[in-house]
């Protein structure tokens, strides 16, 4: 067991903070990573937290949708269903059982990019969460009517999410129009039909290239003795063989060459939203925490531009969402609006078009650039209040980044930023050839519902 | 507005979703099921529980009548206000639905000191957050404001400001009107909306908690006299608690609430007393039409027990039971054993009136008669047997060990002690509360089981495609149909 490094230096613990300091000198507390590798190539991040007698436990997962071809879309999702339904000393359903009666919380979740299992417990479960994951990390029990059980549950899952919603296929196609790699380009949830599809053996196979310990990385925080809790991890985890690396998937996008553009119509919405969405480049580039920037001038707040204009002056829609998606691989800036019945989704559009024309001409002001500072700031101080959430976001953080320590820096990214840099990434990303433009509009029904038949 | 159900881009799809709101037979009768839940019980469980103590807030009653709790935890930099004025849509009158709800949404519309963008850019340039709602199903009012502790003073003036000095001005009022009216239009198109609406008629019958939403007669209707009315006549201390949590010292910040809150002039108010909930009404089924959807959503459920009844904790126990989680009955039967659905569950409600509990799943629409024979048998089976010892050790266990987790949410303890207050439960409540779990025995818990779970007296609402879910209804009982504007269907 190689020691890679402990970051860090600062006590976790805060003293109380009166009067002193400024909001401008108020920092991110840092956190103490204990990092260390496994000879299997499991990857172990601890971080102490004495604030209350539990901890949280993440295991994130080299492999999300991108790792998907054609004709198996859903399918890492669907898998992470699987790895609920019983490994070789843990029942189907037992896992919720568990946790959940031994006062815990727990989830699973998959995403273009990874996959984690998490669990909150009180400290004296520490064995019971490693058992579990560990167990289910060695060997699955995957039998044809729990797959069955799964796709099933997986296909209400988008259902419930996106075919019985307004708007549902609006936001699957919008990433679809934008991107034209495979990766990003299909839905994490998937086709039904790929789901119908999936077979036992598809199972099998995904779990033996992608779920080994050198694929994963374990975060654990919370009330916890490093010394001690590393000895439980190689109790559990030390004998699991590692397996050849996965295969590294191309995420880069093609040029693009002009704006992408399509229209729904939909007979599950009332009113009409608009979404865009301009590509911006991976989420450790260099440009991306001044896209950050924009995001949050546009869009945080009802102090935000797009809020204001678009809601307050024009009364165009009920609300907006902005959002830099921080990915792996190359992201996509989104901006939706939920428009009042009536309203023409290019009215909306024309305003959204002008607040970034706005910005490219002028910039943002430096009052402007001071507050997404200060709510950044606060946004990434209040995340820490869980140490789950803590846990989960550095998993991420090194599948995604291979930087456990940016939990710790991102602030000091952000506030690098300056005005100027702003500017410059509005003009270079926020334009028509990286544009993919979806509107979604109430469709007339064909029969009255008050006919009754 | 609960429209944002999808997330953008990177969407995060998770095993399951614990339900927090409200929110025909193509396969015919499962016989043997196919996949059914195993216990092995070869992993390490530690059998203690933690004792925890709840940390308790500082109380104290300021001389205008306002109560101050003050919680303090030191991990972040963060400090959060959360102020509960005791009147909400219950206190609305019978021909303005929503008028609270408009009170509290124009709160931040604009006050004597600022106008709406001015409290935008003053909230935002801090990077706090300040939030007023009075929601439906509730009688309570809750303007909350928290943010990095540097700003607390700032944060506290801004909350004051908003709750003590609205003026509603009218070209905001104008403005409010059309968005609430476009609100009123895309929630109908929300199957939980419909789902919930439609039960809470079908439960509360006359009762003020039958109203879920306004309309667009009360919407329009609103003026400035009428929201200032309502604001001068229940925005007063005596009616609220003020709740502190995070990094802050309780002397300090009963200073800081003198300062902006002490000049806040009481009054008494006479609140119209709520009364009881009517007798409850003969089992039926109401079925909302929704063309289109390709699931059945199933509400099923009755009235509940009132939060400061003793019976209360037998509720909690029967329904962590029946359907409080993914390791709870209506869970492992209809999702993990049947494959109807991607969530099953119930929950209960807590408020000064016997608030309702309801079971809530969505199914694929094939199997609606499936999923209501599920239901029907599950409800059927905690009255008719006893629940097993283990499994409702399981349940108490759960309960108590849960209260670990929450000690490192300042909010969600401060949350515990203001239910004390708003309820007037004993001060020593969540000391005794492992107790009071460790007594619903098995005998207790059909006893509730029997009188929630009253089968005679079930309202069960099923939101779907009425062409493909009618006739399979009609099978369990009287079916009553509506559409999606809350219009009788014949």
């Amino acid at each position: 067991m190689r020691k890679l490094c402990a970051l860090g230096a600062l006590p976790t613990l805060l003293l109380s903070l009166t009067a002193g300091l400024t909001a401008a000198e108020l920092r991110l507390p840092a956190l103490n990573l204990n990092d260390t590798k496994l000879e299997n190539g499991l990857r172990v991040i601890i971080v102490v937290d004495h604030t209350a007698p539990i901890f949280g436990i993440d295991v994130a997962y080299n492999t999300g949708s991108r790792n998907e071809r054609p004709g198996r879309t859903g399918f890492a999702h669907l898998f992470e269903h699987m790895m609920f339904e019983g490994s070789k000393n843990v029942g189907k359903g037992e896992h919720f059982i568990l946790v959940m009666n031994n006062g815990g919380n727990m989830n699973g979740t998959t995403n273009n990019d990874r996959t984690t299992y998490f669990e909150s417990l009180p400290k004296n479960q520490l064995d019971l969460a490693l058992y579990l994951e560990s167990d289910r990390m060695r060997a699955l029990e995957i039998t044809q009517s729990n797959l069955d059980n799964q796709r099933n549950a997986v296909q209400e899952e988008r259902r419930l999410g996106i075919d019985n919603q307004p708007y549902g296929k609006a936001f699957l196609d919008i990433d679809n129009l934008a991107y034209d790699n495979f990766a990003y380009k299909h839905s994490t949830i998937g086709e039904m039909s790929d789901l119908n599809a999936a077979n036992l053996q598809d199972v099998q196979d995904f779990f033996r290239v992608y779920y080994a310990p050198n694929n994963a990385v374990l975060t654990l925080v919370g009330d916890l003795d490093p010394a001690e809790t590393m000895v439980k991890v190689n109790k559990y985890f030390g004998g699991l063989p590692a397996q050849t690396a996965p295969p590294a998937i191309d995420l880069s996008e093609p040029e693009h060459y002009g704006e992408r553009s399509e229209t729904i119509m939909d007979p599950l919405a009332r009113a009409p939203m608009l979404a865009m969405a301009y590509h911006i480049p991976q989420g450790d580039a260099p440009d991306f925490y001044a896209i950050q920037v924009l995001e949050h001038v546009l869009g945080a707040g009802q102090s935000s531009r797009l809020y204001q204009h678009l809601v307050k002056d024009k009364q165009f829609a009920t609300e907006v969402q902005v959002q830099a998606d921080k990915r792996r691989g190359p992201g996509l800036f989104y901006v939706v609006a939920f428009l009042r019945p009536g309203v023409k989704p290019e009215d909306a559009e024309k305003v959204v078009r002008e607040d970034i024309a706005s910005v490219q001409k002028d910039g943002i002001t430096n009052q402007e650039l001071e507050k997404s500072r200060t709510q950044f700031l606060r946004e990434n101080i209040q995340s820490r209040q869980s140490d789950l959430f803590t846990a989960i976001q550095i998993g991420d953080d090194v599948v995604n980044f291979s930087d456990p320590n940016l939990i710790n820096t991102v602030v000091d990214k952000f506030d690098a930023v300056t005005a100027d840099q702003v500017k410059n990434a509005a003009q270079k990303y926020l334009i028509d050839t990286g544009l993919a433009v979806v509107w979604d509009l109430p469709a007339p029904h064909a029969e009255k519902s008050a006919a009754g038949k | 507005m609960r429209m944002k159900i999808l997330s953008l881009g990177l969407v995060t799809l998770t095993i399951f979703c614990p339900t927090t709101l409200l929110r025909a037979q193509g396969e015919g009768q499962h016989g043997a099921s196919a996949s059914k839940v195993v216990r092995l019980g070869r992993a390490p469980v530690s059998k203690d529980i933690l004792k925890v103590t709840l940390p308790r807030p500082v109380v104290t009653k300021l001389p205008n009548g306002l109560t101050l709790l003050v919680l303090e935890q030191h991990k972040l930099p963060t400090v959060a206000f959360s102020l509960r004025i005791q009147s909400g849509a219950m206190t609305d009158p019978k021909d303005m639905p929503g008028l609270a709800m408009f009170t509290a949404d124009m709160l931040k519309e604009g006050t004597t000191h600022r106008t709406s963008s001015q409290l935008a850019s003053d909230v935002d340039n801090i990077g706090s957050s300040l939030n007023a709602s009075a929601r439906f199903s509730s009688d309570s009012t809750q303007i909350s404001a928290s943010g990095l502790v540097t700003n607390t003073d700032r944060i506290l003036e801004l909350m004051s400001d908003a709750t003590l000095n609205p003026n509603f001005p009218q070209d905001e009022l104008e403005k409010y009107k059309k968005r609430q009216i476009a609100n009123l239009e895309q929630q109908r198109s929300d199957p939980d909306f419909l789902g919930e609406e439609r039960f809470r008629h079908a439960v509360y019958g006359s009762f003020p908690a039958a109203v879920f939403a306004a309309t667009r007669e009360s919407v329009s209707g609103i003026s400035q006299a009428q929201l200032q009315a309502f604001h001068d006549r229940y925005y007063v201390p005596s009616n609220a608690i003020l709740g502190v949590a995070g990094d802050v010292k309780p002397s300090e910040i009963k200073d800081l609430v003198l300062k902006y809150f002490g000049g806040w002039k009481d009054h008494p108010i006479d609140k119209a007393k709520l009364g009881d909930v009517p007798p409850p009404s003969a089992f039926k089924i109401y079925l909302v039409d929704r063309p289109g959807s390709v699931q059945t959503n199933i509400l099923a459920g009755d009235y509940g027990a009132r939060r400061a009844d003793a019976d209360y904790i037998s509720l909690v126990v029967m329904n962590r039971v029946l359907g409080g989680g993914p390791q709870a009955r209506l869970f492992l039967n209809l999702r993990e054993d049947k494959s109807y659905t991607y969530g099953a569950y119930s929950q209960i409600g807590d408020d000064t009136y016997r608030a309702a509990w309801y079971a809530n799943t969505e199914v694929r629409t094939a199997v609606t008669d499936g999923s209501m024979h599920e239901l029907m048998y599950e409800f059927n089976r905690i009255r008719d047997q006893q629940v097993p010892e283990n499994e409702l050790d399981e349940s108490r266990h759960a309960i108590v060990a849960n209260f670990a987790l929450s000690l490192e949410q300042p909010q969600r303890l401060l949350n515990y002690w203001m239910l004390v207050q708003a309820y007037g439960l004993p001060q020593d409540y969540w000391d005794r509360y492992p107790e009071h779990v460790a007594k619903v025995n098995q005998e207790v818990v059909q006893t509730a089981a029997k009188k929630y779970v009253d089968l005679a007296h079930l309202q069960v609402v099923c939101v779907g495609d009425r062409k493909q879910i009618e006739d399979v209804l009609k099978k369990y009982g009287p079916v009553e149909v509506y559409d999606a504007d809350g219009k009788r269907m014949p």
